[in-house]
């Protein structure tokens, strides 16, 4: 799974050959493969709970519209009801 | 006669009352007894729906270990107290509700708060006798048990006391079901989860009781002060719930909204 | 004048929870030791006080219904009562999502999700008896309410010596001032859209007793005009 990332900087970890490159000190394949494994797992978690954020959101505000919407229902047929009731007494 | 005017002081003067209310309550509950005694019908079908779930209880945990048994006993005792208790206030309240005495036992010059207390000490005889039958069942059928035989008297109380708890606030509700002419499907629906504390605390207590916690008295004192709100709550409710006030209209004519 | 003021509560709740989000997302940082998922603590602690408000909001109102026959009272306590099983739904639904990302668990039992629990199902019975309960059991859903409301602290001790592993109480009380500041807005969104909720619901229930008493009415008027012309 970290290949892809650790990809990236197997030219950093490769010893330079010739004079061409100059030595990045400090960085050898093991630590930059432990934080690029850091890193992953830190971004994975980090989506993962961001998906639980949304998935709360979602539920808790679709639950208020949930029963916004079934107020609304009743509140229209109540107003039915009032319109049957008043025909009613008209004809009375 | 007194008028339902006036829902809750009537309660209230209850307590203040001299040896009027228990005296009442003690008619009240003696006539229920006498009744009870000519035909048993309580004591047997309860007793037996007792012995059935334990036997029930027995096939299904037989097989279950040592260690588990003291974590699993509580909740058998107390599940039981749950259903047969259930089984009884339907019961006792259905037979008034079929020669409808209980209307006219709300209109008849008595307190209010010494029907609730005579129908809850009824009831509460009934459980007891069923759990006469259920402790010593579990003693027989499980190992762990057997502390409820080495410590009857403890084991007395706290049967005593988790009851109490229930049959506070089952007699409320069922005698207002009754009263309502509702079906009784909703008793278990409102007492589960209104005496879930209750059992809660009945059930540590056991589970103490079990294995011999030294916190098992607190519990105890606990479980008797909650019984003590249970039971003031019930009767100060008692009369609202059943006689409610002359000054509304009667609840039949609202009843068309059911529809 | 009160028809608007529902209106008002969700015209405040759509502005104030964009407002939320951005303060919540952008500006509050990450809890170090909950991570990310702490930021569902920001509606779902509100949702819980919401809930615990119209318990008591719905116990108080049955008790006043049942001593003054109010029927303002009765339509406040339907309306809470319905609020609760809502808000409760959404604290036991978030709750455990939380728990799954910050405890790799959804359930635990532990004290509080047990009292939430128990006290929203006391609260479903309150509404499963005011629809299916026969006529006349309006006093004793009352009565079931005032009954859940006094059970809130005795179920929370009931279940706390029964088992505990929660978060203690105090981890409201320590927040740093940022995350106050951002749990703020949160609760006020989502407390505008409860009451506004609630305040729609009661005033329904109010014209559907009136509509009642009416329809009584235009049928006792007619039976006693059929009386008349036979």
């Amino acid at each position: 799974m970290n290949s892809s990332i650790l990809g990236g900087s197997q030219a950093v970890a490769e010893p330079p050959q010739d004079d061409e490159y100059e030595a990045v000190e400090g960085l050898d394949r093991a630590s930059i493969e432990c934080t690029r494994m850091h890193e992953a797992a830190a971004a994975k978690k980090t989506a993962s709970d961001y998906e639980h954020i949304v998935w709360s959101y979602g539920v808790l505000w679709s639950l208020f519209a949930i029963y916004g919407v079934m107020l609304w229902r009743r509140g229209a047929r109540l107003r039915g009801d009032v319109e049957t009731l008043r025909t009613r007494i008209d004809k009375a | 006669m007194p008028s339902g005017a006036t829902p809750w002081p009537l309660a209230f003067r209850a307590t203040t009352g001299s040896m009027r209310l228990p005296r009442q309550a003690w008619l009240l509950a003696k006539n229920d007894l006498r009744q009870e005694l000519r035909d048993l019908e309580l004591v047997a079908t309860a007793g037996f729906f007792t012995l059935v779930v334990l036997v029930m209880f027995g096939l299904s945990f037989a097989a279950l270990g040592r260690s588990a048994q003291p974590l699993a006993i509580p909740g058998m005792l107390w599940l039981a107290v749950a259903f047969v208790g259930a089984l009884t206030l339907t019961r006792i309240f259905d037979r008034e509700r079929e020669s409808d005495t209980l209307r006219a036992l709300l209109s008849a010059p008595v307190e209010r708060l010494s029907i609730y207390l005579a129908k809850g000490a009824v009831t509460l005889l009934v459980l007891l006798g069923c759990c006469l039958v259920l402790v010593p069942g579990l003693v027989l059928l499980f190992p762990a048990g057997a502390v409820f035989a080495e410590r009857p008297l403890t084991t007395a109380v706290l049967v005593v006391l988790g009851c109490v708890a229930y049959v506070a606030v089952g007699t409320l509700f069922a005698a207002g079901l009754a009263q309502s002419g509702g079906k009784n499907v909703l008793l278990s629906v409102i007492l589960y989860p209104l005496t879930s504390p209750a059992l809660m605390w009945a059930l540590v207590s056991t589970r103490a009781l079990l294995e011999g916690h030294p916190d098992l008295n607190t519990y105890l004192i606990q479980l008797a002060a909650l019984d003590v709100l249970l039971v003031a709550l019930g009767g100060v409710l008692f009369e609202a719930v059943l006689v409610g006030s002359t000054g509304r209209k009667p609840a039949r004519e609202r009843g068309r909204r059911r529809r | 004048m009160t028809r608007q003021i529902p209106i008002v509560l969700l015209a405040i709740a759509a502005v104030v929870f964009p407002l939320s989000v951005h303060k919540i997302f952008l500006e509050t940082g990450i809890e170090r030791q909950l991570g990310t998922a702490q930021k569902i603590f920001y509606f779902h602690v509100p949702m819980a006080w919401i809930m615990m408000l119209f318990g008591l909001v719905c116990g108080i109102a049955a008790g006043i219904q049942l001593r003054r026959q109010s029927r303002r009272a009765e339509a406040v306590a339907i309306a809470a009562g319905e609020m609760v099983v809502l808000a409760g739904l959404g604290v036991l639904i978030t709750g455990p999502i939380w728990g799954h990302a910050s405890w790799g668990k959804a359930w635990t039992w532990d004290a509080r999700q047990v009292t939430t629990g128990l006290l929203w199902l006391v609260f479903v019975a309150y509404v499963l008896v005011r629809r299916y309960g026969a006529a006349g059991s309006d006093r004793l859903a009352a009565a079931l309410a005032i009954f859940g409301a006094v059970d809130v602290p005795v179920i929370y001790y009931a279940v706390k010596i029964w088992k505990t592993t929660h978060p203690s109480n105090d981890v409201v009380g320590t927040l740093p001032p940022e995350m106050w500041a951002a749990l703020w807005p949160a609760l006020g969104a989502l407390l505008a859209t409860a009451i506004a909720l609630v305040a729609v619901r009661a005033r329904q229930e109010m014209i559907e007793m009136d509509v009642d008493d009416a329809w009584v009415r235009v049928d006792e008027l007619r039976e006693a005009a059929k009386g008349a012309a036979s």
